[in-house]
């Protein structure tokens, strides 16, 4: 045997990479889409095949709640194996995807990850396999009921149906920003994800005020659409990439060079899908708004000063923290806001917490979404807490629903720093 | 007489019927998802060890009714937990049932006077542990598995546990447990009859009997562990050294030492620091005249750390040791459980990056042996890779297995690239596996010190190592399982039937 | 403050030679020579945000690890000071 030189396709970015020896899934009677995929994944996916040590199982929220083998990180790995073997096909595997929120413990506690991934610079990817595999499955015609369901709305409305009074639709996307006079366009613009925009107002409608109090100057988009990440993460990526085309082309219509972001999950998708839609040609910043605020803070611009007496514990939401690894900022804000007694529970140990809501799987597989809401509000509740603090919107209406049995308030952030910074934030926080 | 009939409707209705529907199991993915352990297989064989079907019961009664049915069907059934043992004792080979303990993970009891717990099979260890923290207490079940294999696994294999020499292996720990019998009947199995009696005279010690068989004579459901108080300190330094002997002789004076708080010693031989080299941040710096190294590990009361401690340090400097430093001492330790499958370790001849599978053959050996057995078995492995460029020597540990260095868990790791395996290599494997095996009984040691051994290759050495004892086994596995569902084809175990089936 | 540029982010300081096999980029973080990535496996495009935050998280996760196992970590070095004081040579 002899070292081959390897498929010299660009590897798109942040995806598998591993460009595959040649010639070696042989079709076995798969889709042309299909034996691309899995030429694309197949180093990938032996990487975690040829480990098989499941280290990811036990901090999987859904492994957690199903235990089903199924479900882990492993069998996504090794079904593009059985594939590329000829054993099974898109249609026998697609429906096991639901099963995962994409909150990236499994492939950071993944060894191949956390002990050789940056020495490599090959890493386990478990997150991008479950969307490409969902999006596979798209391509292929194998859709599940409900992710097409959300996306055709989506698409409809360009905003996610999220349920809410405020109906969704382009009109009232901007309903949250009433009385606050915010300009349009501007250098800054301020993203807002559809879930605080058309539900949890109060949050965009804090983080706006703190800004302005701190003198951060900031403006709204033109039109803005929901960012498509929701689209990439079930499968949807044409959707996904039409939405990412739309709102890039009103950044650059209104000469916008920053967008401060709000919601960790649109974080992602503007530093990962993004990136990889438009490679070179993204030019604009982007900006986590709890990093700037901790920042602001730390500078002096914000001094919160009103006490706030609540016994609380700090949620990491999984796609800053395990995904990011952003977790000191939320902590620094929480340590400058005065009367709080502050419950930590170590970042390492919220890898293995989830609160159940990404990815989609409350729209497939509520009862388990719902189990892990649960699972979470257990921990807090060992804490003899009476608040739980989250950074991000889409945690907070699921947890919430399970505090209510245990007596915990959930609470943003946002909206807890605007509150000591004497601020009325005004809007709706809860149905 | 053990081939798998068709699963018929009416077997799937009746464990519906035992199990709840939901959790009877048929999918394609279901069934190949879990024919696999980390243990490196041809991959185009993969169905070859798929079962018929999948339960995953909830609780003693349900795996008893499972029992029961497949008893009076015939079905093979075999038992799978965390799915980490490296001897797959999990993967049928004749299809079956595949009894998925993993929903049975509850902490049932946690008995703080008695310093006891009584966990379900499907619990793993970190996790208990984490339930068990604010009570200031541990299970000292320390595999390199320890984030992912799980207490019925343990039990199915016996394990061994790092801090084994200290605390006690799997065996130690676990008091007592349920345990489901082919024809479904349950008992309790432990020292003695109360679940939380650690030694006991009365009767047969059936205990070692019921560890460590494979899942060949039944199924552990719960279990009453014996706990620890959460140690005050952790003490663990690595030493340099620039030749294997030297390393060889410090390693068996610190577990001579006598020191109370000893938890184990390792020892690394040249092909392993070489293999460090090639990505661990700890070695790739080192200076060329690192060629062998040893860690002692000591958890306790702090005073007492210390002082056996400083015991440690003494004993190394006057052996020619060179301490790395706290940071690399500290940092190895802690990265214990993560070093050892991964796969980007893999070298080809050229020194091109492969993915390959890690496979660990894990005897026991005698101090005075080590160096000997080592030179043999990196002979073998040379041998392998000459031949075929997809075999990688990943260098050899041995672990202390008890506080008087009286034998060591020997391991030499090998990288197998499986995307490349064909009939041809494997073949020269099992062959290797053999071999490997051979050496280790030759020098008065055992084939496997952890993980078992009944894959292909090392399990015909099985009845040479054990002699009449496994004769013993044969009518043992006859008695308790007089159809043979219970895991068929492992162990060599089907000769126990041999005279009925003419 | 800066957020996230794609172009700084695809940019890695250079590498620094460190052995026949491994190089080093960032401080502390060792890296496999690409060299030895050219022929089966390929490097994926790993943003410097990435690397940073896996080298940060491995850190942690031995910390971690410690704390689980017992409530402090005992310095060998500073044992093997005590001795040299005591009887040196
Ligand atoms: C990275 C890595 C490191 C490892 N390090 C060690 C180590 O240091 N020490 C060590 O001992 N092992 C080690 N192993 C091997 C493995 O983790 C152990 O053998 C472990 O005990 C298996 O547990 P499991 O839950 O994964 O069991 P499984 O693999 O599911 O099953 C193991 C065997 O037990 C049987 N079994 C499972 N559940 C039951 C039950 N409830 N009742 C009866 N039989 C049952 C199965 O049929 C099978 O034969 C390591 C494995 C890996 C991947
Ligand atoms: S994802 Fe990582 S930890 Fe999980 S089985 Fe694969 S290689 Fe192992
Ligand atoms: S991303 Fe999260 S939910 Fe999905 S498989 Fe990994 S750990 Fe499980």
């Amino acid at each position: 045997m002899t070292d081959v030189p390897p498929r010299q396709s660009p590897a798109p970015e942040e995806q598998a990479g591993g460009a595959a020896d040649t010639g070696h899934n042989g079709g076995n009677g798969h889709s042309p889409v299909t034996v691309e995929f899995l030429s694309e994944w197949r180093n990938a996916a032996y990487n975690c095949y040829s480990s098989g040590h499941k280290f990811c199982r036990e901090v999987c929220p859904v492994m957690q709640v199903t235990r089903n083998e199924n479900h882990t990180p492993t069998a996504f790995h090794a079904n593009v194996v059985a594939m590329e073997q000829g054993e099974l096909t898109v249609e026998d595997v697609a429906e096991d995807y639901v099963n995962c929120t994409q909150c990236g413990a499994c492939e950071l506690r993944c060894p191949n990850t956390l002990f050789t991934g940056d020495f490599y610079r090959f890493r386990t990817r478990t997150v991008d396999l479950v969307k490409r595999m969902r999006a596979l499955a798209v391509d292929n015609g194998v859709h599940q009921p409900g992710y097409q369901r959300w996306n055709e709305l989506t698409d409809e409305r360009s905003h996610e149906p999220v349920l809410g009074d405020t109906p969704v639709s382009q009109e009232h996307v901007r309903d949250w920003a009433g009385g606050l006079d915010i300009p349009i366009g501007g250098e800054t613009v301020l993203f807002v994800d559809c879930e605080a925009a058309f539900y949890r107002t109060s949050l965009p409608r804090a983080v706006a005020q703190i800004l302005r109090r701190a003198g951060y100057e900031f403006g709204l988009m033109t039109e803005q659409w929901c960012c498509g990440g929701p689209a990439a993460e079930m499968g949807y990526r044409d959707q996904a990439r039409r939405f990412a085309e739309h709102n890039l082309a009103d950044w650059r219509a209104a000469g916008v060079r920053r967008v401060l972001v709000l919601d960790p999950h649109d974080y992602i998708t503007f530093t990962e899908d993004y990136p990889e839609f438009f490679g070179d040609d993204f030019d604009i910043e982007i900006v986590l708004v709890v990093e700037l605020l901790a920042q602001l803070i730390a500078e002096g611009r914000l001094t919160p000063t009103v006490p706030i007496e609540r016994t609380i514990t700090y949620h990491d939401p999984c796609r800053l923290n395990k995904r990011k690894g952003v977790w000191q900022e939320p902590r620094q804000i929480l340590g400058a806001i005065p009367g709080l007694t502050f419950h930590d529970v170590d970042r390492v140990t919220q890898w293995s917490y989830c609160s159940g809501a990404g990815a989609g799987l409350p729209i497939e597989r509520p009862e388990i979404a719902r189990k892990i809401s649960e699972n979470r509000m257990d921990e807090a509740a060992q804490l003899e807490v009476d608040t739980l603090v989250s950074a991000c919107p889409w945690s907070e209406r699921p947890l919430a629903e399970a505090g209510q049995d245990r007596a915990i308030d959930v609470v943003d952030i946002h909206e807890l720093l605007a509150e000591s910074l004497g601020i009325d934030v005004g809007g709706r926080t809860r149905a | 007489m053990t081939i798998a009939p068709e699963l018929s409707d009416q077997v799937v209705s009746e464990l519906a019927d035992a199990v709840g529907g939901q959790h009877v199991l048929t999918s394609k993915t279901a069934r190949y998802n879990r024919a696999r352990v980390p243990a490196p297989f041809p991959v185009h064989r993969w169905a070859e060890r798929v079962p018929d079907l999948v339960v995953m019961p909830a609780s003693t009664e349900e795996v008893a009714e499972v029992m029961r049915i497949a008893n009076a069907h015939r079905i093979p059934v075999v038992p799978r937990d965390g799915g980490t043992g490296l001897t797959d004792g999990a993967v049928p080979e004749r299809r079956g049932i595949i009894v998925d303990v993993k929903r049975m993970n509850d902490v049932k009891a946690i008995d703080t006077d008695n310093r006891t717990c009584t966990v379900g099979a499907g619990i793993n260890m970190l996790k208990l542990n984490e339930v068990l923290a604010p009570y200031g207490l541990l299970y000292p079940d320390d595999p390199a598995s320890y984030p992912c294999s799980l207490v019925g696994g343990r039990i199915g294999t016996s394990g061994w546990s790092l801090i084994g020499s200290r605390y006690g292996h799997s065996r130690d720990l676990v008091l007592s447990f349920s345990f489901v019998l082919p024809t479904g009947r349950v008992i309790r199995v432990g020292d003695g009859g109360g679940p939380k009696v650690s030694k006991s005279s009365t009767g047969y010690q059936l205990k070692h009997l019921f560890m460590g068989h494979q899942g060949t004579l039944g199924i552990a459901t719960e279990a009453t562990l014996k706990l620890i108080p959460k140690p005050e300190a952790e003490l663990s330094p690595f030493w340099a050294f620039p030749d294997y002997d030297s390393a060889h002789q410090c390693v068996q004076k610190l577990a001579h030492a006598g020191v109370a708080t000893f938890a184990g010693a390792v020892l690394f031989d040249e092909w392993k620091v070489d293999y460090l080299r090639r990505d661990d941040e700890a070695y790739i710096p080192q200076p060329a005249d690192v060629r062998a190294l040893v860690c002692a590990v000591a958890y306790g009361n702090a005073d007492e750390v210390r002082a056996g401690g400083k015991r440690f340090m003494r004993i190394a400097r006057d052996a020619g040791a060179r301490y790395l430093g706290d940071e690399i001492s500290q940092g190895d330790w802690a990265a214990r459980h993560d070093r050892y499958a991964t796969p980007l370790h893999g070298r080809t001849r050229a020194g091109q990056v492969v993915p390959m599978s890690w496979h660990c053959e894990d005897s026991a050996i005698n101090w005075t042996d080590l160096p000997q057995v080592r030179l043999e078995w990196h002979r073998i492995a040379d041998d392998l890779r000459r031949r075929f460029d997809m075999f990688d020597d990943w260098g050899i540990f041995a672990y202390t297995s008890a506080a008087t260095g009286v034998d060591y868990l020997t391991e030499i790791d090998i990288g197998i690239w499986e995307q490349e395996l064909d009939d041809e290599s494997w073949t020269a494997w099992v062959q290797a596996k053999k071999d490997i095996a051979e050496v280790a009984v030759r020098h008065g040691g055992s084939i496997s010190a952890c993980h078992g051994a009944c894959r292909d290759g090392e399990v015909d050495l099985v009845p040479v190592e054990l002699g009449g004892a496994f004769d013993v086994m044969l009518d043992v596995k006859r008695a308790v399982d007089p159809n043979n569902i219970m895991n068929p084809g492992k162990y060599l175990l089907d000769r126990a039937y041999e005279t009925e089936v003419e | 403050m800066t957020g996230y540029r794609y172009h700084e982010q695809h940019t890695p300081p250079p590498a620094r030679q460190v052995t026949d096999v491994a190089v080093e980029r960032f401080e502390h973080i060792f890296e496999v020579d690409p060299k030895l990535m050219t022929a089966h496996v390929a490097q994926q495009l790993f943003p410097n945000w990435d690397t940073l935050r896996i080298a940060a998280s491995r850190g942690d996760h031995l910390e971690w690890m410690h704390r689980h196992w017992a409530y402090q970590v005992i310095s060998a070095q500073e044992l093997l000071d005590e001795i040299e004081s005591e009887q040196p040579g």
